[in-house]
Protein backbone atom coordinates (compact mmCIF):
# COMPACT_ATOMS: atom_id res chain seq x y z
CA UNK A 1 0.00 0.00 0.00
CA UNK A 2 1.62 3.79 -0.82
CA UNK A 3 0.98 7.01 0.62
CA UNK A 4 -2.13 7.78 -1.62
CA UNK A 5 -4.14 5.07 -1.39
CA UNK A 6 -3.68 5.83 2.60
CA UNK A 7 -5.33 9.30 2.19
CA UNK A 8 -7.83 8.29 0.16
CA UNK A 9 -9.31 5.64 2.65
CA UNK A 10 -8.85 8.22 4.81
CA UNK A 11 -10.80 10.92 2.99
CA UNK A 12 -13.82 7.89 2.21
CA UNK A 13 -14.32 7.27 6.09
CA UNK A 14 -14.23 11.27 6.54
CA UNK A 15 -17.14 11.33 3.92
CA UNK A 16 -18.94 8.40 5.36
CA UNK A 17 -18.76 10.03 9.14
CA UNK A 18 -19.95 13.72 7.53
CA UNK A 19 -22.67 11.56 6.16
CA UNK A 20 -23.83 10.29 9.17
CA UNK A 21 -23.95 13.36 11.02
CA UNK A 22 -25.91 14.87 8.21
CA UNK A 23 -28.55 12.09 8.44
CA UNK A 24 -28.75 12.14 12.43
CA UNK A 25 -29.18 16.06 11.82
CA UNK A 26 -31.92 15.25 9.14
CA UNK A 27 -34.00 12.77 11.72
CA UNK A 28 -33.25 15.38 14.29
CA UNK A 29 -35.01 18.10 12.54
CA UNK A 30 -37.33 15.37 11.64
CA UNK A 31 -38.66 14.62 14.87
CA UNK A 32 -38.44 17.91 16.60
CA UNK A 33 -41.39 19.35 13.60
CA UNK A 34 -43.38 16.22 14.36
CA UNK A 35 -42.97 17.41 17.81
CA UNK A 36 -44.25 20.82 16.32
CA UNK A 37 -46.63 19.61 13.89
CA UNK A 38 -48.43 17.65 16.69
CA UNK A 39 -48.63 20.30 19.17
CA UNK A 40 -50.20 22.84 16.29
CA UNK A 41 -52.69 19.91 15.23
CA UNK A 42 -54.42 19.37 19.17
CA UNK A 43 -54.70 22.94 19.14
CA UNK A 44 -56.29 23.05 16.10
CA UNK A 45 -58.70 19.90 16.68
CA UNK A 46 -59.47 22.14 19.76
CA UNK A 47 -60.24 25.21 18.00
CA UNK A 48 -62.25 23.23 16.04
CA UNK A 49 -64.47 21.60 18.41
CA UNK A 50 -65.36 25.19 20.07
CA UNK A 51 -66.03 26.35 16.30
CA UNK A 52 -68.40 23.24 15.74
CA UNK A 53 -70.00 23.75 19.32
CA UNK A 54 -70.81 27.20 18.20
CA UNK A 55 -72.25 26.34 15.20
CA UNK A 56 -74.59 23.77 16.10
CA UNK A 57 -75.65 25.77 19.24
CA UNK A 58 -76.58 28.50 16.30
CA UNK A 59 -78.18 25.48 14.41
CA UNK A 60 -80.53 25.00 17.81
CA UNK A 61 -81.57 28.47 18.39
CA UNK A 62 -82.16 29.06 14.69
CA UNK A 63 -84.49 25.68 15.01
CA UNK A 64 -86.52 27.62 17.53
CA UNK A 65 -87.65 30.36 14.82
CA UNK A 66 -89.30 27.25 13.03
CA UNK A 67 -92.95 28.51 12.18
CA UNK A 68 -94.28 25.06 14.07
CA UNK A 69 -92.31 26.47 17.29
CA UNK A 70 -91.30 29.98 17.30
CA UNK A 71 -93.26 33.19 19.08
CA UNK A 72 -95.47 35.34 16.75
CA UNK A 73 -97.16 37.05 18.67
CA UNK A 74 -94.92 39.60 19.63
CA UNK A 75 -91.31 40.26 17.89
CA UNK A 76 -88.88 37.71 19.52
CA UNK A 77 -85.69 36.38 17.88
CA UNK A 78 -85.35 33.01 20.29
CA UNK A 79 -89.12 32.82 22.04
CA UNK A 80 -90.67 29.38 21.67
CA UNK A 81 -94.34 29.48 21.76
CA UNK A 82 -95.16 26.56 24.54
CA UNK A 83 -98.73 26.25 23.30
CA UNK A 84 -97.84 25.23 19.50
CA UNK A 85 -95.34 23.11 21.05
CA UNK A 86 -98.04 20.88 23.09
CA UNK A 87 -100.62 20.92 20.27
CA UNK A 88 -97.58 19.94 17.57
CA UNK A 89 -96.69 16.83 19.74
CA UNK A 90 -97.66 13.62 18.81
CA UNK A 91 -98.85 15.06 15.26
CA UNK A 92 -99.00 12.26 12.65
CA UNK A 93 -98.00 14.53 9.83
CA UNK A 94 -94.61 16.17 11.65
CA UNK A 95 -93.12 12.07 12.28
CA UNK A 96 -90.67 12.81 10.28
CA UNK A 97 -90.49 16.39 9.67
CA UNK A 98 -87.83 17.31 11.93
CA UNK A 99 -85.22 14.98 9.85
CA UNK A 100 -83.28 15.32 13.99
CA UNK A 101 -82.76 12.13 16.55
CA UNK A 102 -83.64 13.70 19.65
CA UNK A 103 -85.54 16.97 19.99
CA UNK A 104 -86.95 18.48 23.01
CA UNK A 105 -88.21 21.60 24.86
CA UNK A 106 -87.36 22.30 28.53
CA UNK A 107 -88.86 24.48 31.10
CA UNK A 108 -86.13 25.33 33.24
CA UNK A 109 -87.78 27.97 35.59
CA UNK A 110 -89.51 27.80 37.21
CA UNK A 111 -89.10 23.94 38.27
CA UNK A 112 -91.89 21.59 36.91
CA UNK A 113 -91.65 18.03 36.58
CA UNK A 114 -92.78 15.51 34.16
CA UNK A 115 -93.46 15.45 30.12
CA UNK A 116 -95.81 17.89 29.62
CA UNK A 117 -99.26 16.85 28.75
CA UNK A 118 -102.83 18.71 28.01
CA UNK A 119 -103.57 17.26 31.99
CA UNK A 120 -100.47 18.88 33.46
CA UNK A 121 -99.82 21.81 31.25
CA UNK A 122 -98.39 24.18 32.06
CA UNK A 123 -96.93 22.52 35.42
CA UNK A 124 -94.87 20.28 33.81
CA UNK A 125 -91.04 20.26 32.46
CA UNK A 126 -90.26 18.65 29.28
CA UNK A 127 -92.20 18.05 26.07
CA UNK A 128 -90.30 15.94 23.56
CA UNK A 129 -90.58 15.84 20.13
CA UNK A 130 -88.65 13.56 18.51
CA UNK A 131 -86.28 11.11 21.03
CA UNK A 132 -84.79 8.01 18.61
CA UNK A 133 -81.33 6.26 18.29
CA UNK A 134 -78.31 7.86 19.61
CA UNK A 135 -76.98 10.99 19.12
CA UNK A 136 -74.99 14.09 20.64
CA UNK A 137 -77.32 16.38 22.05
CA UNK A 138 -76.96 20.25 22.31
CA UNK A 139 -78.67 23.09 23.61
CA UNK A 140 -79.39 26.64 24.14
CA UNK A 141 -81.24 29.18 25.94
CA UNK A 142 -84.84 30.58 24.64
CA UNK A 143 -87.69 32.04 25.91
CA UNK A 144 -90.71 29.41 26.58
CA UNK A 145 -94.15 31.58 25.79
CA UNK A 146 -97.57 30.62 26.44
CA UNK A 147 -101.10 32.54 26.89
CA UNK A 148 -101.75 32.57 30.44
CA UNK A 149 -105.22 32.73 31.87
CA UNK A 150 -104.42 35.64 34.54
CA UNK A 151 -101.10 37.59 32.81
CA UNK A 152 -102.21 37.81 28.96
CA UNK A 153 -99.06 36.26 27.73
CA UNK A 154 -96.24 35.03 29.80
CA UNK A 155 -92.31 34.14 28.81
CA UNK A 156 -90.27 31.80 30.76
CA UNK A 157 -86.92 30.77 30.85
CA UNK A 158 -86.46 27.19 28.96
CA UNK A 159 -83.71 25.70 26.89
CA UNK A 160 -84.22 23.87 23.70
CA UNK A 161 -81.96 20.63 22.95
CA UNK A 162 -81.04 18.93 19.68
CA UNK A 163 -79.78 16.16 18.96
CA UNK A 164 -77.62 14.96 16.23
CA UNK A 165 -76.15 12.01 14.54
CA UNK A 166 -72.78 10.72 15.78
CA UNK A 167 -70.70 10.06 13.04
CA UNK A 168 -67.69 7.39 13.52
CA UNK B 1 -19.85 -7.64 -43.91
CA UNK B 2 -22.56 -4.79 -43.64
CA UNK B 3 -24.73 -5.82 -40.54
CA UNK B 4 -27.21 -2.51 -41.11
CA UNK B 5 -30.07 -4.31 -39.35
CA UNK B 6 -31.82 -3.69 -35.80
CA UNK B 7 -31.86 -7.03 -33.81
CA UNK B 8 -35.29 -7.02 -31.94
CA UNK B 9 -35.21 -9.86 -29.71
CA UNK B 10 -38.07 -11.58 -27.92
CA UNK B 11 -36.79 -9.67 -24.43
CA UNK B 12 -37.46 -6.41 -26.10
CA UNK B 13 -40.91 -6.88 -27.18
CA UNK B 14 -42.30 -8.77 -24.58
CA UNK B 15 -41.09 -6.01 -22.18
CA UNK B 16 -42.66 -3.21 -24.41
CA UNK B 17 -46.03 -4.99 -24.35
CA UNK B 18 -45.99 -5.89 -21.28
CA UNK B 19 -45.09 -2.12 -19.85
CA UNK B 20 -47.60 -0.54 -22.09
CA UNK B 21 -50.72 -3.09 -20.77
CA UNK B 22 -49.49 -2.13 -17.29
CA UNK B 23 -49.75 1.79 -17.70
CA UNK B 24 -53.22 1.28 -19.40
CA UNK B 25 -54.11 -0.53 -16.46
CA UNK B 26 -52.63 2.00 -13.89
CA UNK B 27 -54.23 4.88 -16.50
CA UNK B 28 -57.92 2.85 -16.20
CA UNK B 29 -57.66 2.42 -12.04
CA UNK B 30 -56.15 5.95 -11.80
CA UNK B 31 -59.06 7.55 -13.75
CA UNK B 32 -61.68 5.14 -12.18
CA UNK B 33 -60.23 5.98 -8.66
CA UNK B 34 -60.83 10.33 -9.73
CA UNK B 35 -64.56 9.46 -10.72
CA UNK B 36 -65.12 7.94 -7.48
CA UNK B 37 -63.42 10.44 -5.35
CA UNK B 38 -65.50 12.98 -7.26
CA UNK B 39 -68.45 11.55 -6.64
CA UNK B 40 -67.65 11.02 -3.20
CA UNK B 41 -66.38 14.88 -3.36
CA UNK B 42 -69.48 16.14 -5.06
CA UNK B 43 -71.44 14.48 -2.02
CA UNK B 44 -69.85 16.56 0.74
CA UNK B 45 -70.14 19.41 -1.58
CA UNK B 46 -73.90 18.93 -1.59
CA UNK B 47 -74.00 17.96 2.08
CA UNK B 48 -72.22 20.89 3.07
CA UNK B 49 -73.82 23.43 0.90
CA UNK B 50 -76.90 21.90 3.05
CA UNK B 51 -75.88 22.73 5.93
CA UNK B 52 -74.85 26.29 5.48
CA UNK B 53 -78.26 26.51 4.32
CA UNK B 54 -79.41 25.74 8.00
CA UNK B 55 -78.44 29.32 10.04
CA UNK B 56 -79.32 31.10 6.62
CA UNK B 57 -83.28 31.30 7.22
CA UNK B 58 -84.29 34.79 8.63
CA UNK B 59 -85.90 35.04 12.03
CA UNK B 60 -86.87 39.14 12.11
CA UNK B 61 -85.49 40.18 9.19
CA UNK B 62 -86.73 40.72 5.98
CA UNK B 63 -84.70 39.59 3.87
CA UNK B 64 -81.04 38.26 3.92
CA UNK B 65 -77.82 37.46 1.65
CA UNK B 66 -75.20 35.09 1.94
CA UNK B 67 -72.28 34.49 -0.54
CA UNK B 68 -71.00 31.16 -1.33
CA UNK B 69 -67.51 30.42 -2.92
CA UNK B 70 -66.34 27.05 -3.72
CA UNK B 71 -63.07 25.92 -4.84
CA UNK B 72 -63.55 25.51 -8.03
CA UNK B 73 -66.48 25.70 -10.91
CA UNK B 74 -69.23 23.57 -9.70
CA UNK B 75 -73.01 22.67 -11.00
CA UNK B 76 -75.72 22.71 -8.29
CA UNK B 77 -78.95 20.29 -9.31
CA UNK B 78 -81.98 21.68 -7.66
CA UNK B 79 -84.49 19.01 -7.44
CA UNK B 80 -88.26 19.79 -5.74
CA UNK B 81 -90.68 16.99 -5.10
CA UNK B 82 -94.21 17.68 -4.49
CA UNK B 83 -95.51 13.92 -3.06
CA UNK B 84 -96.08 13.56 0.52
CA UNK B 85 -96.95 15.54 3.24
CA UNK B 86 -94.39 18.44 2.93
CA UNK B 87 -92.82 17.13 -0.09
CA UNK B 88 -88.75 17.27 -0.41
CA UNK B 89 -86.20 19.31 -2.08
CA UNK B 90 -82.96 18.03 -3.28
CA UNK B 91 -79.78 19.04 -4.22
CA UNK B 92 -76.52 17.65 -5.71
CA UNK B 93 -73.79 19.01 -6.73
CA UNK B 94 -70.85 18.30 -9.79
CA UNK B 95 -67.54 19.76 -9.77
CA UNK B 96 -65.30 20.69 -13.00
CA UNK B 97 -62.27 19.14 -13.36
CA UNK B 98 -59.14 18.89 -15.78
CA UNK B 99 -59.26 15.28 -15.31
CA UNK B 100 -61.54 12.85 -17.19
CA UNK B 101 -64.98 14.32 -17.93
CA UNK B 102 -64.94 18.09 -17.66
CA UNK B 103 -68.35 17.01 -15.81
CA UNK B 104 -69.65 14.06 -14.54
CA UNK B 105 -72.74 12.81 -12.98
CA UNK B 106 -73.46 15.00 -9.96
CA UNK B 107 -73.01 13.12 -6.26
CA UNK B 108 -75.58 11.74 -4.20
CA UNK B 109 -78.79 14.29 -3.68
CA UNK B 110 -79.16 15.58 -0.35
CA UNK B 111 -82.90 15.92 0.67
CA UNK B 112 -84.32 17.93 2.78
CA UNK B 113 -88.22 18.84 4.33
CA UNK B 114 -87.99 22.29 5.43
CA UNK B 115 -86.37 23.92 2.63
CA UNK B 116 -87.24 25.90 -0.06
CA UNK B 117 -85.22 26.53 -2.97
CA UNK B 118 -86.17 28.68 -5.94
CA UNK B 119 -83.62 28.59 -8.25
CA UNK B 120 -82.96 26.94 -12.27
CA UNK B 121 -82.53 23.79 -12.00
CA UNK B 122 -79.07 23.89 -12.60
CA UNK B 123 -77.22 26.98 -11.09
CA UNK B 124 -73.31 26.85 -12.56
CA UNK B 125 -70.48 28.79 -11.38
CA UNK B 126 -67.77 29.43 -8.72
CA UNK B 127 -69.34 31.68 -6.25
CA UNK B 128 -73.57 31.17 -5.69
CA UNK B 129 -75.78 34.01 -4.34
CA UNK B 130 -78.21 33.24 -1.90
CA UNK B 131 -80.79 35.71 -1.22
CA UNK B 132 -83.39 34.61 1.39
CA UNK B 133 -87.04 36.23 1.95
CA UNK B 134 -89.64 34.90 5.00
CA UNK B 135 -93.06 33.70 2.89
CA UNK B 136 -95.93 34.78 4.99
CA UNK B 137 -99.61 33.97 4.71
CA UNK B 138 -100.78 34.86 6.51
CA UNK B 139 -98.27 33.92 9.47
CA UNK B 140 -94.86 32.50 8.47
CA UNK B 141 -94.94 29.91 6.39
CA UNK B 142 -91.29 28.94 5.50
CA UNK B 143 -88.40 30.62 4.19
CA UNK B 144 -87.64 31.02 0.33
CA UNK B 145 -84.19 30.49 -0.59
CA UNK B 146 -82.90 31.81 -4.00
CA UNK B 147 -79.92 30.85 -5.51
CA UNK B 148 -78.72 32.31 -8.42
CA UNK B 149 -75.15 32.56 -9.81
CA UNK B 150 -75.40 34.55 -13.32
CA UNK B 151 -75.98 38.41 -13.42
CA UNK B 152 -79.14 39.94 -13.99
CA UNK B 153 -80.36 43.06 -14.95
CA UNK B 154 -83.65 44.50 -13.71
CA UNK B 155 -85.28 46.85 -16.23
CA UNK B 156 -87.47 49.62 -14.54
CA UNK B 157 -88.46 47.65 -11.59
CA UNK B 158 -91.05 47.83 -9.03
CA UNK B 159 -89.95 50.40 -6.17
CA UNK B 160 -90.12 48.21 -3.12
CA UNK B 161 -87.90 45.62 -5.48
CA UNK B 162 -85.81 48.30 -6.15
CA UNK B 163 -85.38 49.07 -2.91
CA UNK B 164 -84.74 45.72 -1.61
CA UNK B 165 -81.93 45.07 -4.14
CA UNK B 166 -80.55 48.22 -3.10
CA UNK B 167 -80.76 47.72 0.66
CA UNK B 168 -79.31 44.78 0.78
CA UNK B 169 -76.89 45.28 -2.12
CA UNK B 170 -77.66 41.59 -3.98
CA UNK B 171 -74.36 41.14 -6.11
CA UNK B 172 -74.75 40.53 -9.92
CA UNK B 173 -78.38 42.38 -9.88
CA UNK B 174 -78.11 45.60 -12.54
CA UNK B 175 -80.80 48.23 -12.01
CA UNK B 176 -81.36 49.93 -15.61
CA UNK B 177 -84.21 52.45 -17.05
CA UNK B 178 -83.21 51.07 -20.30
CA UNK B 179 -82.95 47.26 -21.69
CA UNK B 180 -80.26 48.41 -23.88
CA UNK B 181 -77.96 50.02 -20.93
CA UNK B 182 -78.03 46.36 -19.76
CA UNK B 183 -74.64 44.94 -19.17
CA UNK B 184 -73.71 42.23 -22.17
CA UNK B 185 -74.88 38.87 -20.84
CA UNK B 186 -76.97 39.22 -18.15
CA UNK B 187 -80.35 38.09 -17.86
CA UNK B 188 -82.81 41.08 -18.61
CA UNK B 189 -85.68 41.01 -16.03
CA UNK B 190 -88.25 43.48 -17.83
CA UNK B 191 -91.44 44.59 -14.80
CA UNK B 192 -94.64 45.50 -16.77
CA UNK B 193 -93.38 46.55 -20.27
CA UNK B 194 -92.50 44.29 -23.22
CA UNK B 195 -89.74 43.80 -25.14
CA UNK B 196 -88.12 41.30 -27.30
CA UNK B 197 -84.78 41.40 -25.53
CA UNK B 198 -86.99 40.46 -22.40
CA UNK B 199 -85.82 37.11 -21.12
CA UNK B 200 -87.98 37.04 -18.17
CA UNK B 201 -91.45 39.07 -18.23
CA UNK B 202 -92.43 40.12 -14.86
CA UNK B 203 -96.31 41.63 -14.75
CA UNK B 204 -98.76 43.06 -11.62
CA UNK B 205 -99.67 39.57 -10.55
CA UNK B 206 -97.47 37.22 -12.50
CA UNK B 207 -93.81 36.11 -14.20
CA UNK B 208 -94.88 35.05 -17.16
CA UNK B 209 -97.40 32.32 -16.74
CA UNK B 210 -96.38 31.69 -12.70
CA UNK B 211 -98.58 33.91 -10.91
CA UNK B 212 -97.03 35.66 -7.43
CA UNK B 213 -97.76 37.08 -4.11
CA UNK B 214 -95.90 39.16 -2.32
CA UNK B 215 -92.47 37.77 -1.65
CA UNK B 216 -92.83 34.81 -4.24
CA UNK B 217 -92.02 37.37 -7.15
CA UNK B 218 -88.20 36.84 -6.26
CA UNK B 219 -89.16 32.88 -6.87
CA UNK B 220 -90.90 33.31 -9.64
CA UNK B 221 -88.12 35.30 -10.78
CA UNK B 222 -85.08 33.47 -9.85
CA UNK B 223 -86.52 29.64 -10.78
CA UNK B 224 -87.49 28.00 -13.40
CA UNK B 225 -91.08 27.24 -13.98
CA UNK B 226 -91.39 23.91 -12.98
CA UNK B 227 -89.28 24.92 -9.70
CA UNK B 228 -91.59 27.38 -9.01
CA UNK B 229 -94.58 25.47 -8.90
CA UNK B 230 -93.38 22.76 -7.45
CA UNK B 231 -91.98 24.59 -4.53
CA UNK B 232 -95.09 26.75 -4.26
CA UNK B 233 -97.11 23.72 -3.91
CA UNK B 234 -94.67 22.38 -0.86
CA UNK B 235 -95.11 25.71 0.65
CA UNK B 236 -98.52 25.78 0.47
CA UNK B 237 -98.60 22.17 2.12
CA UNK B 238 -96.63 23.56 5.07
CA UNK B 239 -99.34 26.45 5.13
CA UNK B 240 -102.40 24.06 5.10
CA UNK B 241 -100.70 22.04 7.90
CA UNK B 242 -99.36 25.28 10.23
CA UNK B 243 -103.23 26.47 9.30
CA UNK B 244 -103.97 22.65 11.33
CA UNK B 245 -101.76 23.30 13.80
CA UNK B 246 -102.84 26.77 14.94
CA UNK B 247 -106.73 25.91 14.69
CA UNK B 248 -105.55 22.94 17.25
CA UNK B 249 -103.97 25.68 19.15
CA UNK B 250 -107.19 28.07 19.33
CA UNK B 251 -109.23 24.85 20.37
CA UNK B 252 -106.88 24.20 23.17
CA UNK B 253 -106.72 28.02 24.02
CA UNK B 254 -110.53 28.08 24.67
CA UNK B 255 -110.29 25.90 27.82
CA UNK B 256 -107.54 29.01 28.81
CA UNK B 257 -109.99 31.79 28.43
CA UNK B 258 -109.07 32.02 25.08
CA UNK B 259 -111.69 32.25 22.53
CA UNK B 260 -110.40 33.67 19.25
CA UNK B 261 -113.41 32.03 17.17
CA UNK B 262 -110.57 31.48 14.50
CA UNK B 263 -110.69 27.03 14.71
CA UNK B 264 -112.96 26.43 11.65
CA UNK B 265 -111.98 29.41 9.53
CA UNK B 266 -108.57 27.87 9.78
CA UNK B 267 -109.74 24.09 9.34
CA UNK B 268 -111.51 25.32 5.92
CA UNK B 269 -108.37 27.40 5.05
CA UNK B 270 -106.15 24.35 5.57
CA UNK B 271 -108.96 22.02 3.70
CA UNK B 272 -108.81 24.62 0.54
CA UNK B 273 -104.77 24.53 0.40
CA UNK B 274 -104.92 20.72 0.40
CA UNK B 275 -106.19 21.10 -3.10
CA UNK B 276 -104.04 23.93 -4.02
CA UNK B 277 -103.31 23.09 -7.89
CA UNK B 278 -101.13 25.79 -9.00
CA UNK B 279 -100.19 29.39 -8.96
CA UNK B 280 -103.21 30.44 -11.16
CA UNK B 281 -104.93 29.33 -7.44
CA UNK B 282 -103.04 32.24 -5.92
CA UNK B 283 -105.37 35.10 -5.54
CA UNK B 284 -107.77 33.07 -4.27
CA UNK B 285 -105.71 31.77 -1.57
CA UNK B 286 -104.57 35.15 -0.65
CA UNK B 287 -107.84 36.09 -0.04
CA UNK B 288 -108.55 33.69 2.33
CA UNK B 289 -105.60 34.18 4.28
CA UNK B 290 -105.91 38.06 4.61
CA UNK B 291 -108.87 37.91 6.01
CA UNK B 292 -107.76 35.36 8.53
CA UNK B 293 -104.73 37.61 9.27
CA UNK B 294 -107.22 40.58 9.56
CA UNK B 295 -109.43 38.87 11.91
CA UNK B 296 -106.40 37.80 14.29
CA UNK B 297 -104.78 41.31 14.33
CA UNK B 298 -108.86 42.17 15.60
CA UNK B 299 -108.01 39.25 18.45
CA UNK B 300 -107.12 40.07 21.97
CA UNK B 301 -105.10 37.11 22.18
CA UNK B 302 -103.96 36.40 18.91
CA UNK B 303 -102.80 33.13 17.60
CA UNK B 304 -99.83 34.33 15.34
Amino acid sequence: MNYSNVNYSRGQVKIQQMAFVLVAIMIFFAIVVLFYLSIRVNLLKGDVEILRNEEAKEVVRKLAGRPELSWTVTDCASCIDLDKALVLNHRESYEDFWEVPFLQIERVYPDGEGECTKGNYPDCRTITLVDEGIYIAHSAFVALCRHDELMGDKCELGKIYLGFRSVG
Amino acid sequence: MNRGGFEFSFAWLFAIIVGVVIIFLAIYFTTSLIGNSRYEADTKIAAQLETILNPVETGLEEGKLIIIGFPSETRIYNDCNEFGDFGDQAISTSTKSGIGDKWQEPGAKIKSKSKYIFSEKVVQGQEAYVFVKPFEMPYKVADMVMIYSQDYCFVKPFDDIKEEVEDLNLPGINISFNIDDCPEGSKKVCFVFDNDECDVKVGQTNVQEAYYEDSLVYGAIFSSPDIYECQLKRLMKRDAELALLYASKAEFLVGKGCSTGLAGELVNYASSLEDFGGSRELPSVKLKSDDIGRENELLKCKLF
